[in-house]
């Protein structure tokens, strides 16, 4: 296999954590809210009274969901710009 | 790495300004100089900022709450981040909530101002009271309280900084037209982080001004039309 020094080592697994985590951490967001969007849009076109209330809801509750991929993006920009585990060898 | 960590522009006693500080800076005269005209000249588009702040905070509150009362915090809120949150359209600024110190110094004002809002309406020991009703409920309510002030701040923060950054990548490979649109995503972003900001606060006031018997005499009369009909 490859030699590779410790630092190098852990870039790439910090690389790679980092791909694998925005991947997964942007597609169940995206799934959920498109479920929130679709029973929204169905309420909406059952019941058009309602689509002021329906949209302030779905506003509020989209924003809540999106917070959790906006935790991710998070977790990973600390990984790739503020390493704590890579600082050790600096 | 530039992106994330504003550059420090001078020192004053040792104490760092950055590029944040700077704009936020910028902003605050315009901010100033925006008002002091609207209060001169009255125009009708300085009545349409007023009117959409007070329909926001009066949609989100329940009846029976006065919202003047807390139109001064929330609508200051509104102008702010409206502000802040497409400020790096300009050239040579960064917008004030892409730094993490913005949003959470933010959160910390709304985290205050729930906590003293209600405690001026109800009395300290009756806060308490509806704070803690029933009792086990109260170290969820404590732990609630905290990781709202750090969820408000943290979305706000990822969502500004993510658009900028986005912009600022595309901007670094193709530096022709392809960043507009881009842009023009990030300012729709802005605007609607700044809505969905000044809704969870006045949301927050809200649930810690209200009464608890309000809510009751709310609920019996809702069961009574509900009834009649």
């Amino acid at each position: 296999m490859w030699e590779l020094d410790s630092q190098t080592l852990i870039t790439v697994l910090t690389i790679l954590g980092a791909t694998i985590g925005i991947v997964l951490g942007c597609i169940v967001p995206a799934i959920m809210e498109g479920i929130a969007v679709q029973k929204a849009l169905d309420g909406i076109a059952r019941q058009p009274d309602a689509a002021n209330d329906l949209r302030t809801t779905l506003l509020i509750s989209m924003a809540l969901l999106e917070s959790t991929a906006i935790y991710v993006l998070l977790v990973i920009l600390v990984l790739l710009f503020a390493n704590p585990i890579l600082d050790r060898f600096f | 790495m530039e992106a994330v960590i504003p550059d420090v522009v001078f020192k004053i006693f040792g104490l760092a300004i950055t590029e944040t500080v700077v704009s936020t800076w910028v902003m605050m005269a315009l901010i100033i100089g925006g008002a002091l005209l609207v209060r001169k000249f009255k125009p009708a588009a300085g009545e349409f900022i007023i009117e959409f702040v007070n329909s926001i905070v009066g949609s989100v509150m329940p009846e029976g709450i006065v919202v003047s009362k807390y139109i001064a915090i929330l609508g200051s809120l509104a102008v702010y981040l409206l502000f802040a949150n497409i400020f790096s359209i300009f050239p040579l600024m960064l917008s004030p909530t892409a730094n993490i110190n913005t949003t959470i110094a933010l959160s910390v004002v709304v985290f205050f101002a729930v906590h003293i809002y209600g405690i001026l309406e109800k009395g300290l020991w009756g806060y308490i009271k509806d704070f803690a009703n029933p009792i086990f409920i109260l170290p969820l309510e404590i732990v609630s309280q905290f990781s709202r002030t750090l969820s408000l701040s943290v979305r706000l923060f990822g969502n500004i900084l993510s658009t900028d950054l986005i912009v600022a990548i595309v901007f670094s490979l193709v530096p022709f037209i392809l960043p507009l649109p881009l842009a023009a995503l990030g300012m729709l972003t802005g605007v609607l982080q700044a809505y969905i900001y000044t809704v969870l606060a006045s949301l927050y006031i809200a649930s810690a001004v209200e009464i608890q018997e309000m809510e009751q005499e709310r609920r019996n009369l809702k069961r009574e039309i509900s009834q009649s009909t």
